[in-house]
């Protein structure tokens, strides 16, 4: 399987996971191990003065997994450039996860602030990794802006409905010159594979992991299923067709003797 | 003297946001600190001083997807 390449840094693994929603932060680490991601998203918030948090920073870099601060929480491109800034300083890295929805309900990331936020954090020296609708001019000029890569979802985040948005995702995977990160929604190990299949540089994974009795075990299912779509992709799958194809030959050496 | 800190009145005895840290015996791994809207980078936080008007926002990393 070939390594993926963003922005100069080379990644063995192509499944990139989240640390949101796990019941313990040993649950995290014993997933994240196991699925060998080598890229990790974290939040910032205001600091609880009253008390203590979790420290879930010296684990995750115990382990040497790469950092991936998120904006999550903008709701415009002011907000979402003032977050990367923040979490440039608390993580000291200028990758960022480039997330801006206003709305909780569907968390439907809003284009048009993704896009300036982006050009604003290119020119302050950001690698950008956008999360955006599967839209397939956005993704373009997304790139155009200098993102190097974009990262379209399969459906709402933490919905488990796979691939919805299937057509898109193809259209920005055969148009796009940067890796495709197909982010949020995919629920199963299989909806990985697929994405994967069809041509995705790498997916994002929290939700699946997370809530999965056995986050561990999953951890591990994700990183064969991925791994099993990349490696399928690259070998070249066959054509879908209606008619049969015969796989034996269909000769008559038993005519005659019935 | 009293500061606004995350948004609520704290008193403060130091003088720049290395001290306030200090008071709060808070750990400083993953953390970021604004100060009056301005991000204020980790190496000038032993020299950028207090006052009663400023207004300190500290943002902690936490899980998230």
């Amino acid at each position: 399987m070939s390594a993926l390449i963003i922005a100069g840094h080379e990644f063995q693994s192509r499944l990139f996971t989240g640390t949101g929603k796990y019941a313990s932060a040993e649950a995290m680490v014993s997933s994240l191990v196991a699925s060998q991601s080598e890229l990790v998203t974290l939040s910032l918030r205001r600091m609880d003065l009253k008390h203590q948090t979790d420290n879930i920073l010296k684990p995750l870099q115990q382990q040497g997994i790469k950092l991936l601060p998120n904006t999550s929480g903008a709701r415009t491109a002011k907000e979402a450039v003032f977050a990367a800034e923040l979490a440039r300083e608390a993580l000291e890295t200028d990758w960022v996860k480039l997330e801006i929805h206003p709305d909780p309900r569907y968390l439907m990331p809003d284009g048009a602030e993704t896009l300036f936020a982006a050009e604003a954090l290119v020119k302050k020296g950001f690698v950008v990794m956008p999360y955006v609708h599967a839209d397939p001019v956005l993704c373009k000029r997304l790139e155009e802006v200098g993102c190097p890569c974009v990262m379209p979802l399969g459906s709402p985040i933490g919905s488990n409905m796979g691939l919805a948005s299937r057509p898109f995702l193809e259209m920005i995977i055969e148009q796009s010159r940067v890796p495709v990160i197909i982010d949020a929604g995919i629920g199963a190990p299989s909806d990985a594979a697929l994405a994967m299949e069809i041509g995705a540089d790498a997916v994002l994974v929290n939700t699946a992991l997370a809530v999965a009795k056995n986050p561990a075990q999953m951890g591990e299912a994700f990183r064969w299923a991925v791994q099993a779509g990349r490696l399928a992709f690259e070998s070249g799958l066959g054509e879908k067709r209606i008619q049969a194809k015969a796989t034996s030959p269909l000769t008559e050496f038993l005519g005659g003797l019935a | 003297m009293n500061i606004l800190l995350n948004d609520s009145v704290y008193e403060f005895n130091g003088n720049n946001l290395h001290d306030l840290l200090k008071q709060l015996k808070k750990d400083t791994t993953g953390i970021a600190i604004a100060l009056d809207q301005q991000v204020v980078p980790k190496s000038l936080w032993r020299t950028t001083e207090l006052n009663e008007q400023s207004q300190v926002c500290i943002f902690e990393s936490i899980a998230g997807g």
